[in-house]
């Protein structure tokens, strides 16, 4: 499959509303987004806001109510089903709950099915199976029942899996939210390689901490995007995303704190330690 | 003051089929004081959920002692008696709603234990004023809530029982942040009703950062560390060894302190402001 990048890398959403069967209202209203690969994007918003919708209509798991969205070159709506295998390899979808994934005996053949449902040779599987399973920092478990680890674990487990298959983009849903510190950072750095190597990364997440080394920040609320820019511009309001249900960074907080009393503080401060060579001047 | 609940070199290991035991925790010592809440925090395999099952009464230790007011815990009936006054709420309790009727699911524990009529229905409704639950939704099915409310459900149900000791298995996962602080403010509620202790389980420092008095800290399934917000400031660089870190509270605390200018409440910008406006003060007389 050789799809020119400029062409069909990238997943657009024009006008697009979904609304649940059986729903009175949409779960997403006209949203206009354009997601491109070799960007980490981080999608924040409070339960409800239809953040998870948003993902599954980007992945072609949801068909748009209205609108469209164009995913990797495909309309998700083409009922023709022959563009659905090539759109599957092409995206890596890590959902929230990994127990819903997990399908193999072991870690290491959980990580290997999707690349050999793609047929490929099995030293290309060997070789992706083992780098994957060192970039997220498994290997330990690869011998291990993917039903029997813990959470976290199963999390890091789907998320080896989806990048098993070399996808132009990640789409990983709160794929994070059970994750200690450790193992967070180290999967935030890791979609931040993966941006540098020119994969599209979107984020879902409740931690707006997750955000700050995002190139493009979009928060929704009530299925409509109702923030959308670069973290420092975003993300250094704290009144605005306390309306729309988030928590602030304490940064941010403090920062507003001092700008109430009267201090001319510098826009776009999102890290203690910008916030402290500010205050030695 | 007497300890309300104490662990002596407690230790478990897992039977892993094949493969043995998995030894989960190591002689942990630690003692919870009434009213107290300890954070127990750790990375992902620590062993903090087997800490919380064991005080719970769910699970018994293969080595030491576990004491509730002062009494060595032996035997069932002792064991009984701890499950009555020790609440324990699971990772996604909301996995464990099973009744038609979201009051009679926060009844069953009490109805269980004896408590009847008037009682009972006083209880039902204390229990879900605490946990900030619309009582228009008492007679709502509790499968068909959000996830925030179903969470605040399985609380009551906890709370009901009316437990002098709470143990909260990683509450505040999937909760996004309206969801996170009207927990918060549930536990502090309950808290200063009933001087109630709580041992909150956690991943990471920064949900339990407001309300903990303590955090202990494991790893490997060894106590590493039992110490204050302050001395964990003080300490903050041994926690990236235990795959942890500061919430950025701590952090931006931390630096203030450094600087020669701590703040009174390290958890509330206001007084980290305050700090950092006499840091900016400082800085410029001086220039």
């Amino acid at each position: 499959m050789t799809l020119p990048a400029a062409e069909n890398g990238s997943i657009e959403c024009r006008d697009l509303s979904y609304r649940y069967p059986g729903a009175s209202v949409d779960a997403l209203h006209s949203i206009d987004l354009t997601f491109e690969q070799g960007r980490l994007y981080s999608l924040l918003g409070r339960n409800g806001s239809g953040k998870s919708t948003l993902a599954m209509c980007l992945s072609g798991l949801l068909l748009p109510s209205r609108g469209s969205v164009t995913s990797v070159g495909y309309d998700t709506r083409d009922e023709s089903g022959e563009d659905d295998t090539d759109i599957r390899g092409r995206l890596g979808i890590v959902f929230q709950d990994p127990d819903t994934q997990m399908v193999a005996m072991s870690v290491e053949e959980e990580v290997a099915f999707g690349p050999e449902n793609l047929g490929l040779k099995r030293d290309t599987i060997r070789s992706r199976v083992e780098s994957v399973l060192d970039r997220v920092g498994i290997e330990e478990l690869r011998t291990r029942q993917p039903l029997r680890l813990s959470q976290g674990q199963k999390q890091l487990t789907a998320i080896a899996g989806a990048l098993a298959m070399e996808p132009s983009f990640l789409i990983s849903d709160e794929s994070t939210s059970m994750l200690d510190h450790a193992s967070r950072s180290r999967i935030v750095e890791l979609f931040k390689g993966l941006r540098d190597e020119g994969m599209g990364v979107i984020h879902v997440t409740h931690f707006i901490g997750e955000a700050v080394g995002a190139d493009h920040v979009v928060v929704l609320d009530a299925g409509r995007v109702a923030l959308q820019g670069p973290p420092a511009e975003v993300l250094s309001d704290p009144e605005r995303l306390v309306a729309l249900g988030l928590e602030p960074l304490p940064v941010t907080s403090v920062a507003a704190e001092l700008k109430r009393r009267g201090f001319e503080v510098p826009a776009g401060i999102l890290h203690g330690k910008e916030l402290l060579a500010w205050l030695r001047g | 003051m007497a300890e309300r609940l104490s662990l002596q070199g407690v230790s478990y290991s897992y039977p892993l089929p094949g493969k043995g035991e998995v030894p989960a925790l190591r002689d942990v010592t630690l003692a919870i004081e009434p009213g107290e809440v300890m954070c127990v925090a750790g990375s992902n395999g620590s062993g903090k959920s087997t800490l919380a099952r064991i005080c719970a009464g769910i699970v018994t230790a293969d080595g030491g002692v576990l004491e509730y007011g002062g009494v060595a815990i032996e035997g069932r009936k002792a064991l009984r008696s701890l499950r009555f006054s020790v609440g324990l709420l699971f990772q996604s309790p909301e996995d464990q709603l099973f009744a038609d009727t979201v009051e009679r699911d926060i009844a069953f524990g009490p109805r269980n234990r004896g408590t009847k009529g008037d009682d009972l229905d006083r209880v039902v409704k204390e229990s879900a004023e605490h946990v900030g639950l619309d009582l228009e939704l008492l007679q709502r099915s509790p499968f068909s809530l959000s996830g925030g409310e179903k969470r605040r459900v399985a609380l009551a149900g906890v709370l009901a029982m009316e437990p002098e000791v709470l143990v909260l298995d990683e509450p505040f996962i999937g909760l996004d942040h309206e969801g996170r602080e009207k927990l918060k403010d549930s536990l502090r509620r309950y808290r200063e009703s009933r001087g109630a202790s709580m041992l909150i389980v956690s991943h990471d420092l920064a949900d339990a950062w407001p309300l903990a008095d303590r955090f202990a800290l494991l790893a490997g399934g060894e106590l590493r560390a039992l110490e204050s917000k302050e001395e964990l400031l003080e300490s903050g660089s041994d926690l990236a060894e235990l795959g942890m870190a500061l919430p950025q509270w701590g952090e931006l605390a931390k630096m203030l302190s450094e600087a020669g200018h701590p703040a009174t409440d390290v958890s509330d910008p206001s007084s980290l402001a305050e700090a950092a406006a006499a840091m900016l003060e400082a800085n410029r007389g001086r220039r």
